[in-house]
């Protein structure tokens, strides 16, 4: 049995932020999660870190908080964010009076938007449809989901916090109306265990509701799905909103190598990531008015994750901590030391944190005040360091590796390739992914999955979508160290059928031409799918 | 006027093929080609029918191929052409010095990178996997720093699927090639460039000399040279004294690549002309017949005439037709191909389904000549035959019957073509 | 249809298959360089993102084997090329080599305008290789250089009297014709006559840029551009094709201007482009190709130029020179000649180039032939390197074989 005080349920953004928060307060904290960290709704969004102006008319507060945390971020987790900027684009059927009305507001809320000519606008970004009128840079980023989870875990773990993936709870234990520990399942081994503690806050978003129900109590989320689009190479360099009272499939964001355009609202369940054609071909209609040649630019995938939407049940006492989230004290409804958050936005996710834990911090007797705004989630990689990985990573590789694994394990990399230099071996050339990062990371006891070691590298993520290298991948991580490689056949299976599901509903042109490929390979070439017996 | 007998447009497997029987009857050929067929990065062996429709291994694919549902391009051939194409393939290979080895009505297993086997019909020699099932002892021989083999996967599942009595063991060779940051990875293109020098061969030999005990078959990433020729393996296997078998592998495929070569060789002995980079983009046909394709590059349309044609385009991946949103379209002569509007319609929830995957058998419908026919039945042109990946009913990947298909029907077209019906 | 500009820079159609990796000639040759895939289209994408030190990229030669052979249309080469440029405006070049030959109508309009003329032109840059000046420019030792000719082209061809017809074509000779071997454009306007064509020239016309953008200096090369794509347009409206002798000439003013500029009436000029052997196959195909020859008994290799393959117009010579009676001649089919231009001139590209090469030399020398034929200059410089067997542009031959 573990103990602690704090348990923190669910691995998403919000999550980490309270563990982060928590272990900077001198709070024990443990946080686990059912997956991945970041499997769900934080990594299935557009990788926006909004400047606010997207809600400078409709919500001023939520644009200050976003400007402010905006800000913070680019500081505190610039291994996370490309501080692209963005440009808001109005279009012949967008209102020009919201135009006036957005420029006065964003002023307000002490959001910069420079207006510039169209021809400058051009120049910045070529491939923006000539049709738009009018435009403004903003102080918008792009920000990589995984990373920063991984890199705020990091952060927590220097302080003493703790965080447990394919850790099911099964239950939350009480006694005398109060939390006294919850129960877990490792979903790999099956073993069971119990974690003791004082406080459990279920961070749970769009699962809320169910992890609420293993304390005998409702909390009311309403999932909304939302359905984003992945492109092959980086249409824009800068995020691009469309300026109108925000819609539907209006922002384009570059993410590293590829450009995301999202996104939608439909009501849905929980754990509903599916996407359809007919949402894919509403979208691409929306961005024409944007990019003019969207049809030409290809779909790498297109994929879709729940907004947490918290729906006010009358009968709940909950308080708001700010507009956008809310965290209930669940002692109103007879269990002491229960909170659930719900709702919220990836961009004020530390915002959020520092709320509840304040709450959190409050009952539990802790004065000392939050810090997570001072400190650097991960320190900078040395120049000495730069300058290993520069002698030993392919062209492009070192910079980029830097950014994905820290410094901790990036020196690791660098060593294993210093150690044996055919290690620097591109096991996904797409993504520029070294052999000595598939082994670095497919050793961590964290991964489980190849999908556990894409979300970590970006494997798989580029231009091929598994092709090649899910059997370099396999045949890399094939390896007496690694407990979960045992069965090569499947884990080629495994990750390439994840890949497919993002391209299912996109099947055409260069989608098809490639699935045909890796059909050709695993099916015809490899027979992975052939009968077992051969006599 | 330009004007050949027989036009084919497509150099992949199939449009080289039916050069090949054209050109050997006397015809005067052309060929338009965009790119080179996907035969380079293909494995170079003969698939020709490995499983029924339900999964079922096929032991004799000409018997196989007789009991295919109509619509499947092997029923509207029927069997005898299988058999007489094959050993059309068969006599091609030989005379051009890199014999295939197998027969039309027996499959064999041949060994894969991942360690598994499939089903294939006609294999060059260096694919010759019977030694495998022969011997006692199996080396994997896999390369220090060579990309897409990996000796440690291979040599465990290949333990998964032979019988427990063999001894499988796994060696890596040295290659002490110079590496760093400035230097590309190693591929078995590169392995087999090594092998193609002295040094290489030398090395090779005197590093795995010492492994091969009695009764021992080596199985390897595809390396035995980049040419259609034995010359590696003959002198290997008399070096070493052992078989060895080379496993279908991933691209950049060296045994594609060797077929290749083998066929176009064949070809311009025998006269066909290649035209490359000449991208076609439609054709003109009048009274039924087609007059003409036309090709359209940097600088304008240009006609190519002839008395017929034979569309080798390929499927989706080699650009033979081209899917968009609830549409396919084979775009030389303008075809619609009958797809559902709703995209996830076209395909199964999960990729290997189990059973044949539904956009892998979108494409022309042809008769029973292979000539090309409208939804109504109606001939879209009476001079022209579609062959290989473009046409309707099969998915080679499921099946295991790629170049089977390919060969196939490309000898048909061409042998109709020449008056030999 | 042209590639829109948009779609240059647009590595999108690449699916990674691999293709152009197994037929890349200096892939083959050296692991110094990352194979087309990668240095194209895949890192495309990563550029956009991060800057890097890439030794790889200037090992592409841009020969064009890459496009020939993808499935899937993406403008490989060009992609490379971009790249480079863009590259060196950040980075140091390597030796000066780029610059000069690079920039090599400069040296030609140099050497020729010399007041010692003939006697010092002839040697050409052997000078600088007695100087040892080569080497620390980082040019070659080992490879036989071009040579100049004492009078250019076009000073020649101010002295052709040519009868009037019809039938009117403007030649664009190129550097290496205008400066090195001015009597493959002198052939070129005698085959012509014979055939009843009119050739005009225009002094206005510059370096066409194919030089300039392998050697990663596209921006030179659209100052080029501009001036000749007015100047063919104009011609194009008077009536007149346009012929090129040289197949990296015709490439570069029909092809990668399209993909690399957007300057207005390329695609309107380029529609009336021709190779010079494509122009008489033309004339063949309508009946009018004069084939009044005199017998040849010489045996002759041909070797299609890389940048010819990638045209589209199939092997016109291959058409045409057997019609010449007596002819024996055989296409080499061995692959790129590994000079690519200027690559191969290059100090520590040579050997690379020489392996690249090596087929073809071994093809040349085990066929017995008299002579080499080539369309492009450089291939034949090097078909010479390589075999030691001499050889000449298939005008040439023509010349020979109208008796003249």
């Amino acid at each position: 049995m573990l103990k602690t005080t704090v348990v923190v349920i669910g691995g998403g953004a919000t999550g980490v932020g309270i563990l982060r928060d928590l272990s900077m307060r001198g709070v024990d904290t443990i946080l686990v999660e059912r997956d991945d960290l970041g499997y769900w709704t934080s990594s299935r969004f557009h990788g926006l870190l909004h400047s606010g102006g997207r809600y400078a008319v409709k919500d001023k507060e939520a644009a200050k908080e976003c400007i402010e945390e905006n800000t913070i971020l680019r500081r505190i987790g610039r291994h996370c964010v490309e501080a692209t900027e963005s440009i808001f684009v109005r279009a012949p059927e967008d209102s020009e009076e919201y135009e006036h009305e957005w420029v006065k507001s964003c002023a307000e809320c002490g959001i910069s938007a420079i207006p510039i000519s169209m021809d400058e606008a051009f120049k910045l970004e070529p491939n923006l449809s000539r049709k738009l009128l009018s435009a403004y840079r903003c102080p918008g980023a792009a920000i990589d989901g995984f990373r920063l989870l991984w890199q705020t875990v990091a952060s927590a773990n220097k302080y003493g916090g703790k965080a447990m993936t394919y850790m099911e709870v099964t239950g939350i234990e009480t006694e005398n109306g109060e939390v006294v520990g919850v129960r877990i399942r490792d979903r790999w081994t099956g073993r069971e265990d119990k974690i003791a503690c004082d406080f459990v806050i279920s961070a749970a978003g769009s699962f809320s509701g169910e992890v609420a129900k293993l304390a005998g109590l409702t909390v009311n989320v309403k999932p909304s799905k939302g359905t984003l689009i992945a492109f092959n190479h980086r249409i824009c360099n800068r995020v691009i909103h469309r300026l109108h009272k925000s819609s539907d499939a209006d922002i384009f964001v570059p993410h590293g190598s590829i450009t995301i355009l999202g996104t939608t609202s439909i009501d849905s369940a929980p754990d509903d990531t599916s996407t359809e054609t007919a949402e894919v071909v509403e979208m691409m209609k929306v961005g024409e008015v944007t990019f003019e040649n969207i049809y030409d630019y290809r779909i790498l995938r297109v994929f879709a994750g729940t907004r947490p939407l918290y729906s006010a049940d009358p009968n709940a006492k909950g308080r708001s901590a700010s507009r956008g989230f809310v965290a209930l004290d669940h002692a109103h409804e007879g269990v002491k030391h229960f909170f659930s958050v719900c709702g919220g936005k990836f961009t004020t996710y530390r915002l959020m944190a520092e709320k509840v834990c304040n709450m959190v911090c409050e009952q539990l007797g802790v004065n000392e005040k939050c810090h997570t705004a001072e400190e650097n989630l991960v320190d900078d990689p040395s120049p000495e360091l730069i300058n290993r990985a520069k002698a030993v990573f392919p062209s492009y590789g070192a910079e980029l590796a830097s950014s994905r694994l820290g410094n901790d394990k990036l020196e690791r990399v660098i060593e294993r390739i210093e150690k044996q230099p055919e290690m620097k071996e591109l096991v996904c050339e797409c993504e520029n992914v070294t052999r000595a990062e598939i082994e670095e990371i497919a050793g961590e006891p964290t991964s489980h999955t190849v999908s556990d070691v894409r979300r970590r590298t970006r494997l798989g993520m580029g231009t091929c979508q598994g092709t090649f290298c899910a059997y370099r991948s396999v045949g890399a991580i094939d390896k007496e160290d690694v407990p979960w490689s045992k069965d090569t056949v499947n884990l080629c299976k495994d990750f390439l059928e994840t890949r497919w599901k993002g391209i299912r509903p996109v099947l055409w042109g260069n989608m098809l031409r490639d699935i045909e490929l890796t059909r050709a390979i695993y099916d015809a070439a490899l027979n992975l799918s052939g009968v077992e017996d051969i006599k | 006027m330009r004007k050949s007998d027989i036009l084919i447009i497509g150099n992949g497997i199939s449009g080289l093929f039916a050069a090949c029987i054209a050109a050997d009857m006397g015809k005067k050929v052309q060929i338009l080609s965009y790119g080179a067929g996907t035969l380079t990065i293909g494995g170079g062996i003969i698939d020709v029918l490995g499983y029924t429709d339900d999964g079922k291994p096929i032991e004799n694919p000409v018997l196989g191929a007789d009991k295919m549902a109509s619509g499947h391009p092997y029923s509207k051939v029927g069997a005898q052409t299988v058999d007489k194409a094959l050993r059309a393939f068969l006599k091609i290979a030989e005379s051009e010095g890199f014999p295939y080895i197998g027969s039309p009505d027996k499959n064999q297993w041949v060994p894969t990178a991942i360690g598994n086997f499939k089903p294939s019909c006609l294999v060059p020699r260096t694919m010759n996997s019977q030694a495998i099932f022969d011997a006692e002892n199996i080396l994997v021989v896999g390369f220090d720093t060579m990309k897409d083999f990996y000796a440690n996967m291979v040599t465990k599942n290949l333990r998964k699927h032979l019988k427990s009595d063999k001894n499988i063991e796994e060696f890596v060779v040295q290659l002490n090639f110079e590496y760093g940051r400035d230097l590309r990875d190693i591929s078995a293109m590169d392995v087999a460039r090594w092998l193609e020098t002295k040094e290489g061969y030398n090395a090779f030999v005197n590093q795995v000399k010492a492994h091969i005990k009695n009764s021992t078959a080596i199985v390897l990433p595809p390396v035995l040279g980049l040419d259609p020729n034995y010359q590696i393996l003959d002198s290997l296997e008399k070096d070493l004294g052992c078989k060895l078998v080379e496993v279908s592998s991933l691209p950049p495929a060296v045994t594609g690549t060797r077929l290749d070569k083998m066929l176009n060789s064949y070809a311009k002995k025998h006269g066909v002309q290649i035209i490359e980079k000449a991208r076609v983009v439609g054709s003109e046909v009048a009274d039924g017949k087609c007059q003409a394709v036309i090709t359209e590059g940097f600088d304008r349309q240009r006609k190519f005439y002839a008395d017929q044609f034979i569309l080798a385009t390929g499927g989706v991946y080699g650009g033979g037709l081209i899917a968009g949103i609830g549409s396919m379209v084979e775009p030389v002569f303008n075809i619609n191909i009958d797809v559902p509007k709703v995209q996830t319609e076209w395909s199964y929830k999960h990729l290997f389904a189990d059973k044949k995957q539904i956009f892998a058998q979108y494409g022309v419908n042809v008769d029973n000549d292979l000539t090309p026919v409208a939804a109504d039945g109606s001939k879209i042109a009476s001079n022209v035959k579609v062959v290989g990946r473009s046409l309707a009913g099969y998915d080679f990947c499921y099946e295991k019957s790629g170049n089977g298909v390919a060969l196939i029907t490309a000898y048909k077209a061409a042998a109709a073509f020449c008056g030999e019906a | 249809m042209a590639i829109n500009k948009q779609h240059a820079i647009d590595p999108d159609k690449c699916t990674a298959c691999t293709i152009c990796i197994t037929a890349c000639p200096v892939t083959a040759a050296t692991r110094k360089f990352r194979g087309p895939k990668m240095t194209g289209p895949a890192l495309t994408r990563l550029r956009k993102l991060v800057s890097d030190d890439d030794p790889m990229l200037d090992y592409c030669s841009n020969c064009k084997t890459c496009d020939l052979v993808c499935p899937s249309g993406v403008p490989i080469s060009t992609l490379n090329m971009m790249a480079k440029n863009e590259y060196y405006k950040t980075h140091p070049r390597k030796s000066r080599a780029d610059d000069m030959l690079a920039h090599s109508e400069k040296m030609g309009k140099l050497i020729t305008a010399l007041p010692m003329g003939s006697t010092f032109a002839g040697m050409g840059m052997a000078i600088g290789k007695a100087f040892n000046m080569m080497n620390a420019m980082g040019i070659t030792q080992n490879a036989k250089m071009p040579t100049y000719a004492s009078e250019s082209f076009i000073s020649k061809f101010k002295k052709i009297k040519q009868t009037s017809y019809p039938r009117k074509v403007v030649f664009f000779s190129g550097c290496y014709i205008n400066y090195n071997q001015p009597e493959v454009g002198v052939d070129l306007v005698k085959v012509y006559q014979k055939n009843e064509v009119e050739v005009a020239v225009d002094e206005k016309f510059v370096c066409c840029g194919s030089p300039m953008v392998s050697g990663g200096y596209i921006d030179d090369a659209r100052i080029n551009a501009a001036k000749n794509v007015k100047l063919l347009k104009g011609w194009v409206d008077k009536g007149y094709d346009i012929v090129t002798a040289c197949t990296s000439c015709g490439l570069m003013l029909k092809q990668e201007y399209q993909e690399l500029f957007d300057f207005a009436g390329m695609a309107d000029y380029a529609e009336h482009m021709y190779d010079s052997i494509e122009y008489l196959a033309k004339l063949n195909d309508e009946g009018k190709f004069n084939t009044d020859f005199v017998e040849n008994s010489t045996k002759y290799i041909y070797h299609a130029p890389c940048h010819l393959k990638v045209q589209a117009i199939g092997r016109p010579s291959m058409e045409l020179l057997p019609l010449i009676p007596g002819m024996q001649i055989e296409e080499a089919d061995a692959g790129c000649c590994g000079i690519s231009g200027s690559y191969g001139f290059k100090a520590d590209k040579n050997e690379i180039a020489m392996k690249v090469g090596s087929k073809l030399f071994a093809r040349i020398k085990n066929s017995h032939a008299d002579l080499g034929v080539s369309e492009c200059g450089t291939c034949r410089l090097q078909m010479e390197n390589g075999s030691g067997v001499h050889a000449i542009h298939p005008l040439t031959v023509f010349k020979k074989a109208y008796g003249l």
